[in-house]
Formats: structure tokens, C-alpha cells, sequence
């Protein structure tokens, strides 16, 4: 019962804290040099890992269904099975596992160590709300951010399939060029930018409220950090199957 | 000027006059009103007391010294004032207003009146000396040129132009707090509260930072509640005064057996609850063991 009350109790402060942040946004003061300082360390400095990731989930994709696909010969799909891969499931939900071990613990640490600090009851005693100034800017630069970066990581896996396909394989350039462009559709490209939404908002709402939660000096400092990576990286993967299932049926595909 | 006019500025000038005595009635009248008051607040943690039934008042220009041990509830006591945590039951009133149900939103309007000077400074890490001491000013949108003077001004008085540049990680200990210090005098509190603020420095930069304490107390018309557990803290505070000499400078003066001129009170505290409540004489006079203890070392 205990642990029940305790999650329910997280929900409801998690679900307050998202909403004070989200009205924050909307309402002055508005902290937008903030705003723009945490989508550059959030997107521009996430750059190198995302392409990265892309580049080598793409390769590794056509690696291990190519002979599968040459077997039913079918390796003129080739292009469109990476990238419907990529773009459904594997774009959205590794760019925001990676973003969660880069940016959600930095999160979660840098708000944990102002609490155990005193340097968020500092920012209250000095009349500014710590949740639009520190929380508010970093949900909205996530929420900015990672659809983007979603975007950058299907694009590499794609360039990634394709060099491995033409370079490894010796297929013809065109041959995996054409099934990417023939098989994606619209759908598919909604559905990959609307399940980075929602994970944004999840990684940032969980990394901040676990952060400015912090207890027991740098120890605790740690702990939280620890428990916002493991619980935004379990939240993301439940969204995931949630999101695929909700966008199923409201796109009426098979996203 | 005509004969009409002159009487007619005349006319104005009495009734600035009367206007301007009839403020300080009202300043007079309004400093009957505590600056801070408990009233029988009650905070509890974990099923513990942290605050026991604890009453108070801080009159206006006060320095009220909370002396205790560690975990007696003194920093408590101070962020309860500034609504940073809430109690389970009593009242608290700033300047003879309710602030005990306040919102977060209500209550960041009277934290406007109060400075916040944290044990350990709490400075913000990313930010450097001017953009702390500036925080304040820079969240209300002040032209840059007026928060520039500003910032001189508080570093000014604690001592510190110098470092205006300098990141907190550069400073020492004590150097911090006196940035603390003036980030929490921008814009000229009333009230000030000072949680364990020579904790862990060395004499003279303890004795620096009571030296603050006094002048805004003897000068500036402050009202305070000075948290601390070092007897050298509460020597100075109750013992001598700041005063402005011939040559215009800031002097501190011991009082002697002259008068009683300093308006510092003392309150001891030992698990959430007041043992003691008076001048640092009656303290000294106090029959009670830990009271003894406390003020002996042994």
C-alpha cells in the first residue's frame, strides 16, 4: 500500500510541477536567452553523439537484414526497411535514451547540487520562482530539441544503411535510394516527430523533479540522478508502446 | 511673482510640512507593529518537533541573536519567516501581515522585503559576482547602467569591488558570504536574516561580517534575526555599536557601562523550543545548566 501511495504521490507532484512549468512558459517574465542557452547544450552539444548513433544503428540494421532479405529475394526493400525502422521505432527512441544519459542526468545533478547548496531557496528568498527559471526553459529547450534530433539521427541511420548497402554489399546507390523514398509516407514521418514530443516532455518533467527533490547533500546528489535516468529510460520505452498503439489508431496505419 | 502665487506657494509649503508630520505619525505608530512575529509555531518532521510552540517578536531596528546548538531548529526558524517551508500550526506575521497561508506567488512579494544571507553563502555556481549581487535587479528588468551602480555600491559596503569579476569558485569561504551578503542587501531590505553566517571562518573574518551586522543594525534601521552558535558573535553584537565619526567614517564603539544603547535581544533554543528570552545579561545571569554549559564550553 505504502508503495502504491509513494508512486501515486510522485505522480501528483510530477503532474504539478509540469503544470506550473508549462504555465510558466506562457507567463512573464519569460526566460528566453535561457531558453536558447539549454537548446544549445541540449541539441547542439547532443550533435556528435546523435549522428554518431544514427550513422551506426543504420549500418548495423542493413548488417543483419541483408542476407535475410537476399535469402526471400527481396534486397530491393532494403531501403525501405531501414528506414521504416528507423523512423517508427529506433530514431525516436534511441536519440531519447541517448539524450536521457547525456542531458536528463545533467539535468537532474545540476538542480540536485542547487538544492543541496541552498542555491534554490537562495533564488526563492530572492523573489524568483526556481520552476520558471530553471524548469520551464529546459522542458521547452527538450521539447524543442529532441524532435529535431530524432530527425538528425533517422536521416544519418539512413546515410548509414546506405553506405554500408552500397560500400559493404555492392548494391547499386539507387536501388536503396528508391525503396527509402518509395516506402516512407507521410504518416510515418508524423509519427516520428509527435513520439519525441511527448518523450521531451516526460525526460524533462522527470529529470527536473527529481533533481529539485534532492535530500541528503552529494550523496543524494547521486541518487537522484541515478533514479531520473532509470525512470525517464523505463518512462520513454512504456510511452514508446503507448504512443505506437495510440498513433495506430488514430493514423489508422501500422505505425 | 505675483502676491497670489507667492501665498499660494506659501500654502504648499505648510502643507508639505503638514504632510511630512503627519508621515512620521504614521512611521511612529507603524513601528509599534513587530517586524516578524511566531505565534506558537509548530513545525514537525518525521513525527519529530522540529519547532515546539515557539512565540516571538522582533521589533522594528532589533537584531534578535538565536543561539543553540546544531539541529535545535534555528535555520528552521529563519526559513519559515521567508515562507520557505511551512508549519504545521501557529502564525507567522512579517511587518503585522499574515504571510502563514500565503502562496508561493503571494509570498514572493514579501520576500521582496527580506534579505537572506544562507551559512554558506549559496551563491549561484554559473553566475559571477556581479551577475549574483545583480540577480535581484536584472530579474525585475533594471537598465544595466543603474544595476551596475548598484552592484558598486553593495560590494562597497562589504569590501568587495574588486572580485566584481571573479566566478564564486574563486572566492574563499568568507568572501563568499560577503557576496551573499551583498546580493541580499540589493535593494534595501528592512529586514535581514542571517543563518549561522560565520560558521567555519576564521576570527577576523567573523568579526568582518558582525561588523556588517551592527551597521546595518546601528545605521541603516534594519531589523534582523542573527542565527548562530558562537559566543564570539554574540560578544560583539551585544556589546558594541556602529557610529558614523567626525571624519565620516563607520566606527565601532563598545558600550561600556555607559548606557544601554544597543538593540540586540537574545533567544536560545534547545530541541524546537525557547529556553531563554532576553538581554545578552540576563543570559549571562542565567541559572539554567545547559545555559551555562552552552555559554562556557563546559
Amino acid at each position: 500500500m505504502n508503495l502504491i501511495a509513494g508512486f501515486l504521490f510522485e505522480l501528483q507532484e510530477m503532474s504539478l510541477l509540469a503544470g506550473r512549468a508549462v504555465t510558466g512558459i506562457f507567463r512573464k517574465p519569460r526566460y528566453i536567452p535561457e531558453t536558447i542557452a539549454q537548446m544549445d547544450y541540449i541539441g547542439v552539444g547532443s550533435l556528435t553523439i546523435i549522428v554518431l548513433t544514427g550513422f551506426f544503428t543504420g549500418g548495423v540494421l542493413t548488417l543483419q537484414t541483408y542476407q535475410t532479405l537476399e535469402s526471400y529475394g527481396a534486397v530491393d526493400q532494403l531501403g525501405y526497411l531501414v528506414s521504416i525502422s528507423l523512423i517508427r521505432e529506433l530514431g525516436p527512441v534511441l536519440t531519447a535514451l541517448m539524450v536521457t544519459g547525456r542531458v536528463v542526468s545533467a539535468i537532474s545533478a545540476e538542480l540536485g547540487s542547487m538544492v543541496v547548496s541552498e542555491q534554490i531557496d537562495a533564488m526563492r528568498a530572492l523573489g524568483t520562482d526556481p520552476i520558471r527559471k530553471l524548469v520551464a526553459p529546459r522542458i521547452l529547450a527538450l521539447v524543442i530539441t529532441l524532435p529535431l534530433l530524432t530527425l538528425i539521427t533517422d536521416v544519418m541511420g539512413i546515410v548509414g544503411g546506405w553506405a554500408v548497402s552500397t560500400f559493404l554489399y555492392g548494391l547499386p546507390s539507387s536501388m536503396f535510394i528508391n525503396s527509402v523514398r518509395d516506402g516512407i509516407t507521410t504518416d510515418d514521418l508524423i509519427g516520428g516527430v509527435i513520439k519525441p514530443l511527448f518523450f521531451a516532455f516526460l525526460m524533462g518533467t522527470i529529470a527536473c523533479h527529481k533533481g529539485l527533490r534532492t535530500e541528503g547533500g552529494t550523496v543524494g546528489v547521486g541518487r537522484s540522478t541515478t533514479s531520473a535516468v532509470v525512470m525517464a529510460s523505463i518512462v520513454v520505452i512504456i510511452a514508446d508502446f503507448i504512443l505506437a498503439r495510440a498513433l495506430q489508431l488514430i493514423l489508422g496505419t501500422q505505425a | 511673482m505675483t502676491q497670489a502665487s507667492i501665498d499660494q506657494s506659501v500654502d504648499n509649503r505648510v502643507s508639505d510640512l503638514a504632510a511630512e508630520s503627519t508621515f512620521r505619525e504614521i512611521d511612529d505608530t507603524h513601528r509599534a507593529i513587530p517586524a516578524i512575529e511566531f505565534r506558537n509555531v509548530t513545525i514537525i518532521y518525521d513525527g519529530r518537533k522540529v519547532l515546539n510552540d515557539l512565540s516571538f517578536k522582533v521589533m522594528k531596528g532589533e537584531t534578535k541573536i538565536i543561539l543553540g546548538g546544531s539541529g535545535c531548529g534555528k535555520s528552521t526558524t529563519i526559513k519559515l519567516v521567508l515562507g520557505l517551508i511551512k508549519p504545521d500550526a501557529g502564525q507567522i506575521l512579517v511587518d503585522g501581515e499574515d504571510v502563514t497561508n500565503y502562496s508561493e506567488a503571494q509570498m514572493m512579494r514579501v520576500r521582496k522585503k527580506i534579505g537572506m544571507i544562507f551559512q554558506e553563502g549559496a551563491l549561484f555556481d554559473s553566475l559571477s559576482v556581479y551577475e549574483n549581487v545583480a540577480f535581484k535587479l536584472h530579474e525585475q528588468g533594471v537598465p544595466e547602467e543603474e544595476v551596475e551602480n548598484e552592484v558598486r555600491r553593495m560590494l562597497r559596503f562589504v569590501n568587495l569591488e574588486d572580485a566584481i569579476e571573479k566566478m564564486p569558485s574563486e572566492l574563499s569561504g568568507g568572501m563568499r558570504r560577503r557576496v551573499g551578503i551583498a546580493r541580499a542587501l540589493v535593494g534595501d531590505p528592512k529586514i535581514v536574516m542571517f543563518d549561522e553566517p560565520t560558521a567555519g571562518l576564521d576570527p577576523p573574518t567573523a568579526r568582518t561580517i558582525c561588523e556588517l551586522a551592527m551597521k546595518l543594525r546601528d545605521l541603516e534601521d534594519v531589523s534582523s534575526i542573527f542565527v548562530t552558535h558562537e559566543m564570539n558573535n554574540l560578544d560583539y553584537l551585544t556589546s558594541e555599536y556602529a557610529v558614523v565619526n567626525e571624519a565620516g567614517e563607520v566606527v565601532f564603539e563598545k558600550e561600556g557601562e555607559k548606557l544601554c544603547l544597543i538593540n540586540s535581544k537574545v533567544l536560545m533554543m534547545r530541541e524546537g523550543k525557547i529556553i531563554f528570552s532576553g538581554t545578552d545579561e540576563t543570559l549571562r545571569k542565567a541559572e539554567d545548566p545547559y545555559i551555562h554549559k552552552f555559554l562556557r564550553g563546559h
